[in-house]
Order: structure tokens, then C-alpha cells, then sequence
């Protein structure tokens, strides 16, 4: 009962670090707008890719909390581990992003992506460690 | 006992979660607020070591210009020119010691962003300002379209960038200074001048009357032994008409004022905060050992001691406190680390964090202080456990 209990907390909170990565990263820290003649600097390119992996986890976390069998979940869980850092890897590691440290992409889209990516992957982890115990 | 403790808690999530968010809350100010205000001491202590020069003279249009101050003390985006004839007046002047000028151009744009990146061009035979600093990163002469980067410039050494046309490569990378500069490009004399002439062949600038080749932005002055800043600021104000000269110190009390202002406003919030906090722990704590005076009065009769129940009090409140403020320090730090450009641009004033051991003393001390405040909040309803009647308390009569 506590274990399951444990395990619905750690889901829910996976569940928000993905939104938290799919849909805050178009409405909250969102990537520097367009340049005045409509194009796109490089962070908005970065912006799509966290978007695309935040879906993605976003489906994982879903199931993670839906399926009722404790090893595919827990298989689940650990699949956002290497998806959650790679979101933190995106902005400026894989993909540069503007040129000075104090535009949006840098002050708000970067720290923000890294942390909710980076917390992601430790509850995806602890997630299977803790369904393991059982 | 110990365990005791520890089983109360868990035995009141709610309780415990409620006393751990106030600690939390505690901790967090107490850390995010001396984190702020010292950012900003720290901000202002490194422009005021960038200063470097006694006087500033800028053509009398350019005190015209939005946040002139902060284009000529901070490097923000932005640039005015007098020609080499009003300059030459300026420099004539008695009490003047060591002259350099420089030269502001204001990039519509590197090759990546839309944002304008502001480009200082010094003299290395005169300067006084710039080059100590750049020697601190960089040792070597800067070539026709070497450029030094600001830190925050997401450029690195060795890197091409383009301004107007013109490909430079970033020959340094200066340290973090809290201000505009961190996104300025420093160069020297010849490669500005290059920019500029792009500029104007591009139609990008316009210099009205000011012939390109034969101008400045900003002198730089020293005042000459035995002639006081003021004294030079009055005569240059006096006898040249067409130019305005400051003290940097003036220029910089503003900012200061206004730093003042802010850090102030933060301690105040703090106090606030505090003296909330700690009267609602203070009004928890009482009302959780009333609610709990039966199961006091019950651990007596099994043999407890009076100071082993209020240690039990005040171990209950301790791991709260504990737990709750290592969360705070935590989260405060995860907010204010990576999130610091945004304070810094929100404030719009110079901000440099402390270095890393300071920090850490910071969060301990934050930790700490939240730690002493729930314990000596607690220490009172432990006092008041000790002194129960037991009796009384288990007949019902209270």
C-alpha cells in the first residue's frame, strides 16, 4: 500500500517534469522570438527538439501511471532516465542556442529545461529502484 | 526517544509537512534575499573597479540619449561621436594627465541573432581602462579583427563572428563583471574603424556631419598631479561648449542609490518574513503540544521524565526544521543559480554572484539561522511540557 502510494506520487511528479518540458517550454521558457524578418534564430530549433522529447515523456509518464503491470512500469520509468537527460543536453550542448548569456533562451529556456530534464531522470531512476525493492 | 520523535512525525504528515514548509520558507528567504542583496554589493564593486578613469567626456548630444550612463559606464547598446577637433580642445585643457579615447558601434546584429551587440574600440597606445582588465585573460596585442568577448557572450576563443559584414575572431574571453560589458566585444582602434567603414558602405550607420576617420565616443581623462577631478569636470565644462564632462564617481552614485534602494526594500522583506515565520512556528508548536497534552501527560505516567519530554518536543521540532530548511536552501539555490540572468536583467542593475565558498556559507548560515529560530519557537512549548500537571490532565479536568 505505501509502496503503491510511493510509486503514484513519484508517477505524478514524472508526469509534471514532462508537461513541465513539453508544454512549458512553448508557453513559459520559451526559446528568443523571431528575428524581424520572420526567420528563427538557432534556440527556436532547440526549442522544438525539447518539445518533441517532452512529448514523448509526456506518453511514457502517462503509462507509467496507467499500466498495472509493476515491470513494464518500472521499465517505463527507466526508459525517462536517458529521455529526461537528453532534454538537459539539448539547449546549447546539442543544439546552440543565442548569442549572448542574458537572452531568454540562455536565462530562462536553458536552466528551466536543464532542471525539470535532469529531475525527470533521477524519479524515472527512482522510480525503478523503488518498484525493484518489492 | 530518538525514534519516538522521528514516529510522531510520521504519525502527523500533515503537521509535519505544514511546520517543514514554514522552515523551508524561512530558509529560503533568509538565503535568496542575502544572495540578492550581496549579488548586487558584488555588481556594484565590480563596476566601480571597472571605472578606471577620473573624467568622461561624451559630446553634449549624447546626454541626450536614453540610459547615456549605462552605455558609457555598462556597455549597454548604444553610441554618439565628436570629431577629433572637439576632442583636441578637451585634451588642451590644463590639469589634464593621461587622455584615451574610445570608439562605440552598436552591431544591428551578429550572425546569429537579432539582438545588437555593442562593440568598444580602444587606442593600446593610450588606453588605461580596458587593457589592464583584458591583460587579467588575455596577454598577447590585439590584431586588425581580433576581438575580446564579453563572458557572456556565447562565443569562445578562436571563434569567428561577424559584424557588418566584417569576419573577427575572438582572440579572449573576459571575466564575469555583472554589467552590459559581459555582452560587449572589445577591440582596437584599427578594427573599429574597419567596422564602422563597413557600416557606412552598407548603409547600416549614419555619421551626419562627423567624419568616421577622424572620431571618438568617450575620452577617458586622468587628472593631472595637483588638479582635483572637480576642478578638471568644472574647467572642460566651462570652456568647451560642445562636450560634457562627468566624475565617474558622480556617475556612478546613481546606481548605487539605486542599488541601495533595492537591497534595502529586500532586507525589509526578509525581517517581514522572519517575523511571520517565526510567530506562526511559535503559534504551531503551541497548538500541537495543547492538542497533545494527554499523550504527554501518558508518557509521564509511563516514566518519562520532564526534560526527556520536552527534549522529545524539541527533537520533533529540530528534525522538522531541519528537513524543512535543507529543502528551502535547495530550492533556493535552484532558483536563483541558473535563474540569475533573469534577476540580473529583471533588476536591471549590475549583479554578480558571490564565488562558490560564499555561497555555500551562505546556505549553511541560511540553514542554520531557520534551524535556531524553530528550535528556540519550540523551546518554549517544550518548557511548558515539562511544567504539566499530570493528574489534572488525565482526570480531563483541563
Amino acid at each position: 500500500m505505501k509502496r503503491k502510494a510511493i510509486e503514484w506520487i513519484l508517477g505524478v511528479l514524472l508526469l509534471g517534469c514532462s508537461l513541465c518540458l513539453s508544454v512549458g517550454v512553448k508557453l513559459v521558457f520559451h526559446a528568443c522570438g523571431p528575428k524581424d524578418d520572420g526567420s528563427f534564430m538557432t534556440c527556436h530549433w532547440a526549442e522544438q527538439a525539447v518539445l518533441v522529447i517532452g512529448g514523448a515523456m509526456t506518453v511514457i509518464s502517462l503509462l507509467v501511471l496507467f499500466v498495472t503491470n509493476g515491470g513494464m512500469r518500472r521499465g517505463l520509468a527507466l526508459a525517462l532516465a536517458p529521455l529526461g537527460i537528453g532534454a538537459a543536453l539539448i539547449p546549447n550542448t546539442m543544439i546552440k542556442l543565442c548569442m549572448m548569456n542574458d537572452m531568454h533562451c540562455h536565462a530562462v529556456m536553458k536552466p528551466a529545461v536543464i532542471i525539470f530534464g535532469i529531475t525527470a531522470a533521477v524519479l524515472g531512476a527512482v522510480y525503478a529502484l523503488v518498484g525493484k525493492k518489492d | 526517544m530518538k525514534s519516538l520523535a522521528i514516529k510522531n512525525l510520521k504519525g502527523r504528515p500533515v503537521r509535519t509537512a505544514v511546520l517543514m514548509v514554514l522552515a523551508a520558507l524561512l530558509s529560503f528567504t533568509a538565503l535568496g534575499g542575502t544572495l540578492v542583496v550581496a549579488s548586487l554589493g558584488k555588481g556594484l564593486d565590480s563596476l566601480k573597479a571597472r571605472l578606471g578613469a577620473d573624467v568622461m567626456v561624451v559630446p553634449k548630444e549624447a546626454t541626450m540619449k536614453k540610459k547615456f550612463e549605462d552605455i558609457v559606464l555598462q556597455g549597454s547598446t548604444g553610441y554618439f561621436y565628436m570629431s577629433y577637433a572637439l576632442a583636441d580642445e578637451v585634451i588642451q585643457r590644463e590639469g589634464v594627465g593621461q587622455v584615451s579615447p574610445q570608439f562605440f558601434l552598436a552591431s544591428t546584429g551578429s550572425s546569429c541573432c537579432s539582438i545588437p551587440v555593442q562593440i568598444i574600440g580602444f587606442d593600446p597606445a593610450t588606453d588605461f581602462t580596458v587593457s589592464p582588465w583584458i591583460k587579467r585573460t588575455y596577454g598577447g596585442e590585439l590584431g586588425k579583427y581580433d576581438i575580446v568577448a564579453g563572458s557572456d557572450l556565447n562565443a569562445f576563443v578562436g571563434d569567428k563572428l561577424s559584424f557588418y559584414g566584417v569576419e573577427c575572431t575572438v582572440a579572449a574571453k573576459l571575466e564575469k563583471t555583472g554589467t552590459s560589458y559581459d555582452t560587449t566585444v572589445f577591440t582596437n582602434k584599427d578594427t573599429i574603424t574597419a567596422l564602422i567603414q563597413s557600416s557606412l558602405d552598407k548603409g547600416m550607420n549614419d555619421f551626419k556631419d562627423t567624419d568616421p576617420e577622424k572620431a571618438v565616443s568617450c575620452l577617458m581623462i586622468n587628472a593631472a598631479d595637483g588638479t582635483s577631478p572637480e576642478e578638471l569636470v568644472n574647467d572642460i565644462n566651462i570652456h568647451c561648449k560642445k562636450v560634457r564632462a562627468f566624475r565617474s564617481g558622480d556617475m556612478i552614485s546613481g546606481i548605487a542609490g539605486s542599488l541601495g534602494g533595492v537591497s534595502q526594500m529586500i532586507r525589509l522583506l526578509i525581517a517581514a518574513v522572519w517575523v511571520l515565520g517565526i510567530v506562526i512556528l511559535l503559534l504551531a508548536f503551541t497548538m500541537s503540544v495543547n492538542e497533545r497534552k494527554k499523550e504527554f501527560a501518558v508518557l509521564r505516567v509511563m516514566g518519562a521524565s520532564r526534560a526527556k519530554l520536552a527534549g522529545l518536543v524539541l527533537k520533533e521540532a529540530l528534525c522538522t526544521c531541519l528537513g524543512g530548511s535543507l529543502i528551502g536552501a535547495v530550492v533556493g539555490l535552484l532558483v536563483l543559480l541558473p535563474f540569475n540572468g533573469v534577476i540580473e536583467k529583471t533588476l536591471a542593475l549590475p549583479f554578480l554572484l558571490p564565488n562558490a565558498g560564499s555561497i555555500t556559507g551562505f546556505a549553511v548560515s541560511a540553514v542554520a539561522l531557520s534551524v535556531i529560530s524553530g528550535a528556540a519557537a519550540a523551546a518554549v512549548s517544550a518548557w511548558r511540557v515539562s511544567r504539566i500537571d499530570t493528574g489534572l490532565i488525565l482526570r480531563g479536568d483541563n
